[in-house]
């Protein structure tokens, strides 16, 4: 009897692996739809909410980003494409080990930003420096991070907000915004979380907040905030209207100067990071 | 059609675990453990089983069409101790051997941001 019954039920298991289906997952427009994942169910209903974990390097092809996992849950099913948003990055924890050394400041924290369209994203940010800094001086770097994450974020739609912190561009404009306070070693944005999705119908409500979170930040550090205003809309101005400020030629060199030593240490990071693989 | 998976390896110092799963984790494909190969209790977490585990595992993925794996290492965790045991580099060497292509390799054992207190009491553990 034993044998029988364990033999019908290894059958049914055989069943069941013939009866399911592969799917394949598909990343959100934002990520041009790639094809991320394969995931199999015997019925489509099974897959909502299902998550994939895709590092950026197979998205991208850009083998310096291995260390970011990208996030993304399964929303509809289509024929046999599912269809995913992005709900958080995370970077892997050995390379998060790797950053926070000792006799050196960690500087991190957490944001929550309500995005032009509506969704609120958790943003959290990690800081360091080549030597152990003051509490005060940690409070200042912060609080240039909390109002560029915010600035930004209000301003942008999701999809444009992800791309901006996932591109890097913005630990660039925190770079640069700190460098008078204290010259950062690196700074990057190791999580983020979608805590809820857009929601276009939501602007009014949302320009009030906004308003809040400003008056907020200015309250915090009215002295930092206004030194720290002119180097943003600096970099602000770089990123949107490089080809067309050929009229400030005296400002010129010096942007460039700037843009050079970045991409310098940029490249001086790479190459750390490979050399230490290898 | 080469398809992917994600192989979870769990190697504590007294077992090891090793599931294969689809990308999403959702879909088990293939699974087993060290008291499936080996009599003795005190074998295992041996790297001799977890190489015979990791062959067990790898070849039901590959006949069911998995090729390329990423592998996801874990150790005890919580407020134990946060290594893998001896069993992870076998089976991952094992895996290699089988026939399975490797992707990534990740270490996730789960680190408390401080949580609960350890085992062993005040003075700790009395032999």
């Amino acid at each position: 009897m034993a044998k029988a019954r364990s033999r019908a039920a290894a059958r049914k298991i055989k069943d069941k692996w013939k009866a399911k289906k592969w799917y394949n997952v598909l990343a959100p427009p934002s990520f041009e739809n790639a094809t991320i994942a394969e995931t199999l169910a015997d019925d489509p209903s099974k897959l909502m909410n299902r998550v994939t974990e895709v590092s950026m390097q197979d998205l991208t092809n850009d083998f310096r980003k291995s260390h970011v996992k990208l996030y993304f849950k399964i929303h509809g099913v289509e024929d046999t494409n599912a269809h995913t948003h992005y709900i958080g990055h995370a970077f892997t924890s050995d390379y998060l080990r790797r950053m926070v050394r000792r006799r050196r400041s960690k500087i991190d924290g957490v944001f929550d930003v309500t995005t032009r369209d509506g969704a609120v994203i958790r943003v959290k940010p990690i800081a360091t420096t080549e030597k152990r800094i003051q509490n005060s001086q940690k409070k200042l770097i912060r609080a240039v991070m909390r109002k560029i994450i915010l600035e930004q974020g209000s301003n942008q739609t999701l999809s444009d907000f992800v791309k901006y912190i996932l591109d890097g561009r913005i630990s660039a404009d925190i770079y640069k915004a700190c460098k008078q306070l204290y010259p950062l070693k690196r700074i990057e944005v190791y999580k983020t979380q979608v805590l809820s999705l857009p929601t276009i119908q939501e602007e009014p409500v949302k320009k009030k907040e906004k308003t809040e979170e400003e008056t907020e930040s200015k309250t915090e550090e009215e002295t930092t905030a206004e030194e720290t205003e002119e180097t943003e809309e600096k970099s602000e101005e770089e990123i949107s209207e490089e080809v067309e400020e050929k009229k400030n030629v005296e400002e010129q060199p010096e942007k460039t100067e700037e843009a050079e030593k970045e991409a310098e240490e940029n490249q001086e990071e790479s190459e750390g990071e490979v050399s230490k693989r290898e | 059609m080469a398809r992917e998976g994600i192989a979870h390896v769990f190697a504590s110092f007294n077992n090891i675990i090793i599931t294969i799963t689809d990308m999403t984790g959702a879909e088990t494909i293939a699974r087993c453990s060290g008291g499936m190969v080996t009599k003795s209790a005190k074998d295992e977490g041996s790297p001799y089983t977890a190489m015979k585990v990791a062959q067990v595992v790898a070849e039901a993925a590959l006949e069911k069409g998995i090729t390329k794996i990423n592998v996801k290492v874990r150790g005890q965790g919580g407020n134990k101790t946060g290594t893998p045991g001896k069993g992870a580099q076998a089976a991952i060497r094992a895996l290699v051997r089988a026939g399975l292509k490797i992707g990534k390799i990740e270490d996730v054992t789960p680190i408390p941001h401080d949580g609960c207190r350890k085992k062993g009491g005040r003075r700790g553990r009395r032999v």
